[in-house]
């Protein structure tokens, strides 16, 4: 199999390089919406970003992103940073996902930083806000829950 | 069950046909309306390499599932109203059964199960073999009335295709 999620050395090295642009690489529906990551410079974590694409746009009146694209942003953020942030390299799916939208999202750069609020021997929780102008003025907040998984092939 | 708009079906058919063209994320993705007997719609979305999550195994990106239920939720409260106002979505809940995998379409159908006067509760549900639902989702929506809904709202919907 070629270098991938599912190739262990290659997921190890990517992890231990804090290679996050590789894994986006990998993930066309993420590059299709603009979703890209930089290192915190308020702590040791990331920032997810998300680009004002004119094919993001939900509402043409307001105009505000697809609350969809923001969901399917955060989502990502809450994955990728959890494969980052987890004790050793695996390849996490996710079971449920839920949002709160407390702003309208505008169309204008979104970020995301995430909190892992627990990490099981199988299952993590994680937490996600996303803001555009203000971090303190949220856009939307979202929690994941994600089993994380063996590094193998699995049924469907 | 809540009162739904003497409207045919046929014509809401052709409204969120419309409805999801005007959306720029949906029209670049090709989504497609099957189906409209409100307060229910059943949509189709093509496929396409850009809704790949993991390009290793094949499989479908977890958000696009969320932003089709979001969408197809958000179009059955159009219909489910006695008439069209604009509903943001407070909140979505989406749990995924089992992985949508690549190369066949999705299909998505969502229905209005309750309207007060503040809200609309929808559930919706995708899958791509009938019978084996990939996710589920639960989506509230705020009304927030026909004050704030722009004039021309529901004639934009239902007016006549530029190029019919």
């Amino acid at each position: 199999m070629p270098e991938g999620f599912h190739d262990v050395a290659w997921l190890a090295r990517t992890r231990a390089e804090g290679d996050v642009a590789a894994w986006l690489e990998r993930l066309p529906y993420a590059r299709h919406i603009g979703v890209s990551a930089s290192p915190d410079g308020a702590g040791d974590g990331l920032v997810f970003h998300l680009e004002p694409r004119e094919h993001n746009v939900g509402n043409i009146l307001l105009p505000a992103l697809h609350g969809g694209v923001v969901a399917a942003f955060m989502e990502t953020a809450g994955t990728l940073d959890l494969m980052l942030s987890a004790r050793e390299p695996r390849l996490p799916r996710i079971v449920d996902f839920s949002i709160d939208y407390l702003r309208t999202a505008r169309v204008v750069p979104t970020h995301a930083r995430c909190r892992l609020l627990r990490e099981g021997r199988r299952l993590a929780n994680v937490q996600v806000t996303a803001w555009q102008e203000s971090e303190d003025q949220p856009v939307a907040t979202a929690r994941l829950h994600l089993v994380l998984g063996a590094l193998e092939p699995n049924d469907a | 069950m809540p009162d739904v708009p003497p409207t045919s079906a046929g014509k809401w058919r052709t409204a969120l046909a419309r409805f999801v063209t005007v959306i720029p994320h949906t029209r670049e993705l090709g989504l497609e309306v099957l189906s409209v007997d409100p307060p229910e719609v059943t949509m189709r979305l093509p496929w396409r390499d850009e809704l790949l999550g993991d390009t290793g195994r094949g499989l479908v990106h977890g958000g696009v599932l969320t932003m089709l239920l979001d969408t197809v939720c958000g179009s059955a409260v159009l219909c489910g109203l006695p008439s069209p106002e604009v509903c943001p979505t407070l909140d979505l809940r989406v749990d995924h059964y089992r992985p949508a995998v690549a190369g066949q379409p999705i299909m998505a159908e969502a229905r209005v199960l309750r309207v007060t006067n503040a809200m609309v509760f929808t559930e919706g549900t995708l899958w791509q073999e009938p019978g084996r639902p990939i996710a589920r989702g639960i989506g509230n929506f705020v009304r927030l009335g026909e004050r704030n809904t722009p004039v021309g709202f529901a004639e934009a919907l239902f007016g006549e295709l530029d190029h019919a």
